[in-house]
């Protein structure tokens, strides 16, 4: 590991805090070059995610079909300077925006009033243009003009995949104010304690550290010792991970914590193993053990040029041959305004799609594997890192409790 | 199943040894039959639903909390024929008894292998008319070569006409989301001191939510100091609320996936009651509910609420509730050929300013009974 303040991520530092404006500037140029390498004239996005990558403009966390009914939309035209905007939340939109780049609400669910939208498309580009769209309601499949559309994300994946330097810092901000909550949370867990009282109290200090959104319910699922006494899966591998209830917590429970709350559009991904009364027992300890060297063994190796599949063979191989984590999910995901988004190593994408995934400076990692012992349950934590042009920093903390202090 | 004399004993998140409250069964059943009518006289042989409400109201499922909208994927599958639902879900927690372990289908991060699994489903892959509540570019193109060669229209009408009247079940829920929205008014009211922060608010509201049992808000947009010249806003900010100020409260909730919320504006500390603001606020919401009557249009709300003197709001007048948000939206210059009609659950706001004086919000849950609006969500005003 490189210490954070010596890491370079295209010979830039990773500063300690974002300049947002040159963010937002840097992540729409690579929209651009994108655009320009792959022959696409613009893109329309209506997804929570890309909007907030290609404009940087903020929304209140909604839930889906609120989220969907008041979506903010963007427009990106091939050879401008800036994204078009449209929103009803004046109050998220970046200082920085052009005001001709700024427009009121589109409502792409509704056909009423789908002509605003086909209006400001006609202006944007012309008839039989190849335009990149992320998702298409049939109000807009009947009411807009008949563009080649293609799917956008060919040009916001390769845009996405790796992160600037500025990126790199919100996550490390995101991370650091998810953690500093679960400090909280983690001290009231005792038997008697119900998941919902950790959501109340994980929410409530995240929000008052500074959080800008909450993305996901906080999950608190408590592990069956064995598969078979867990929920029934279609793969026969681990349900991870379930939804929280007003279940009670009690002696010996193993629980899998996940939050994941944003910060300037940018997701955090806390994962981390607690015990209920007790801490853990010479068993368990194991199990963290266990995990560490697998994520050791991936990192021993990760550095640009690296590919996906040999960071899965090094992790299986410290594993004793046994692939260290659930069959619905990977080795690692990456991490930007999605809270998992490419690089994935280890999906049901395949062994091909790992060989030809090569590690790049500025790529994120949160590594995720999972140790399971039938009739003991397990361990898994998340570490995040980003590649760097020689190796990796590590962006989230390195305290497991009540595991380890630091390993 | 015998009736309480007293509806407040359903208004509760606890299940009773004696069933006494929602009947979950009972609302989901009614529900799928509604859906499955709906699909028979619009001839559509399945649907392929990737909507979190849309998924929600066929399967009943209880699946993990994310906010903001992704791009459509099939997560539920409907076969009229079968008269089963189909969801993606790897394991079974959560799912109601009437979908089968073999209904369920996995998560899959390779599109090819989703289209495999859906070309699996019985009936979809022979079905002549399929509709979907959204596409995109990959999966017009896949759902053709991998699952089915039927024609691909809009589900909207389907899950419209299912969802928008509500079946008694659903108004409770929809009660009960009340509650807890009220609850959390309350918390926040308490909390509502000179020096407190927005986002402080926000902590609050989560707080008590989560603590109820219902962590995921239907927006964190939940608060906003309104004093002098405003415009609405959004979001929570770090600034510190001042002694007097005109503070917005407007937290809402969900409930087994249904949404309620209400919204009052108070004054932090001591402040004189801008006398004529409120009234003005109070006057606008009264046309608007007023209006929320059987038979009547989103014209009819404009006109109402313009004939008590008031600009356009430039935020919605109205909008359906049920799961989540829904349409008809009255605002923004639409929805006014929108009918409403008897079972339908709107939100509706009152936002007044006054330059120098400031702003007041006001926004209720209103069930549209055969007589008229009745209010869900209850709290004294300003």
């Amino acid at each position: 590991m490189e210490p954070i303040d010596v890491a370079t991520v295209g010979g830039r530092a990773i500063p300690d805090l974002p300049d947002l404006p040159r963010m937002h500037r840097e992540r729409f140029a690579r929209l651009q070059q994108q655009l320009e390498a792959q022959g696409v004239d613009g893109l329309v996005l209506l997804g929570s995610s890309s909007v907030a990558y290609a404009t940087g403009a903020a929304a209140p966390a909604q839930d889906g079909d609120r989220a969907a009914l008041f979506r903010t939309v963007a427009v990106v035209v091939k050879g401008d300077s800036a994204p078009h905007l449209y929103t009803l939340f004046a109050d998220g939109v970046p200082a920085e925006l052009p005001e001709d780049h700024l427009h009121g609400p589109l409502f792409p669910d509704l056909d009423d009033g789908i002509d605003t939208f086909a209006a400001a498309l006609a202006e944007h580009f012309a008839s039989g243009s190849r335009v990149g769209v992320d998702d298409q309601t049939h109000a807009m499949l009947r009411g807009l003009p008949r563009f080649e559309w293609m799917d956008a994300s060919d040009v916001v994946g390769a845009a996405k995949l790796t992160k600037t330097p500025d990126e790199i810092a919100c996550i490390r901000n995101a991370q650091r104010l998810n953690e500093l909550a679960m400090t909280d949370t983690r001290a009231i867990l005792r038997p008697g304690v119900r998941q919902i009282d950790l959501s109340a109290v994980f929410l409530r200090r995240v929000f008052e550290l500074g959080a800008s959104a909450n993305g996901i319910d906080p999950i608190w699922q408590v592990m069956a010792p064995t598969r078979e006494l867990g929920p029934w899966t279609l793969h026969g591998d681990l349900a991870y991970p379930t939804v929280t209830t007003d279940r009670f917590l009690r002696e010996g429970d193993v629980i899998w914590v996940d939050s994941g709350i944003t910060w300037e559009g940018y997701a955090s991904d806390y994962g981390r193993t607690w015990t209920t009364g007790a801490g853990p027992n010479a068993k368990q300890q194991e199990h963290f053990r266990r995990w560490r060297t697998v994520v050791d063994a991936a990192l021993d190796v990760l550095q640009p040029g690296v590919s996906a599949l040999e960071l899965g063979k090094a992790a299986i191989d410290a594993n004793d041959g046994v692939r260290p984590w659930i069959e619905h999910f990977y080795l690692a995901h990456g991490v930007g305004t999605e809270s998992a988004e490419m690089p994935l190593i280890g999906t049901d994408l395949g062994e091909q799609f790992d060989e030809r995934l090569i590690m790049q400076p500025g790529m994120l990692l949160v590594l995720e594997p999972v140790i399971w012992e039938e009739g003991y349950a397990g361990y898994r934590s998340e570490d995040i890192v980003a590649v760097t042009d020689t190796g990796w920093v590590k962006l989230s903390g390195s305290t497991y409790e009540p595991y380890g202090v630091e390993a | 199943m015998p009736i309480a004399r007293d509806r407040g004993v359903f208004i509760g998140m606890m299940g009773l040894e004696d069933d006494a409250r929602v009947d979950f069964a009972r609302l989901r059943a009614e529900r799928r039959a509604k859906v499955f009518s709906s699909m028979e006289s619009r001839d559509l042989d399945a649907l392929m639903l990737g909507g979190v409400g849309n998924v929600r109201y066929v399967s009943g499922a209880r699946q993990l909390g994310r906010s903001g909208v992704l791009p459509f994927a099939p997560v539920a599958v409907v076969v009229r024929e079968s008269r089963r639902v189909h969801l993606l879900s790897t394991w079974d927690e959560g799912v109601p008894p009437e979908i089968d372990r073999d209904d369920l289908y996995r998560m899959s991060w390779n599109p090819v292998n989703l289209a495999a699994d859906l070309a699996k489903i019985p009936g979809l892959r022979d079905s002549r008319r399929v509709g979907t509540d959204g596409l995109t570019p990959m999966f017009a193109a896949l759902i053709p070569q991998l699952v089915t060669k039927a024609e691909l229209v809009d589900a909207g009408p389907v899950m419209t006409a299912a969802r928008r009247i509500k079946t008694p079940d659903e108004i409770l829920c929809l009660e009960v989301a009340s509650a807890i929205a009220e609850a959390a008014l309350s918390a926040m009211e308490d909390a509502l001191t000179p020096g407190i922060t927005e986002r402080e608010l926000l902590g609050i509201y989560h707080e008590r939510i989560a603590g109820l049992g219902a962590p995921m808000p239907p927006s964190e947009g939940v608060c906003f100091v309104a004093p002098g010249t405003v415009s609405f806003r959004h979001l929570a900010s770090d600034r510190r609320i001042g002694d007097g100020e005109l503070v917005v409260l407007a937290p809402g909730a969900l409930y087994a996936g249904y949404e309620a919320g209400l919204t009052r504006t108070r004054i932090a500390g001591d402040g004189a009651r801008p006398a004529g603001l409120a009234s003005r606020c109070a006057r606008g919401m009264d046309a608007l509910l007023g209006a929320c009557r059987p038979g009547n249009t989103g014209a009819d709300l404009y006109r109402v609420w313009e004939e008590t003197g008031n600009e356009d709001p430039g935020v919605p007048l109205a909008h359906g509730l049920g799961l989540g948000a829904e349409p008809p939206l009255i605002g923004f210059g639409r929805g006014r050929d929108a009918v409403i009609e008897e079972g339908m659950v709107l939100s509706v706001q009152s936002w007044v300013t006054e330059d120098g004086i400031g702003g007041c919000l006001e926004r209720a849950t209103a069930a549209v009974d055969s007589s008229g609006p009745s209010v869900l969500t209850r709290y004294g005003r300003l």
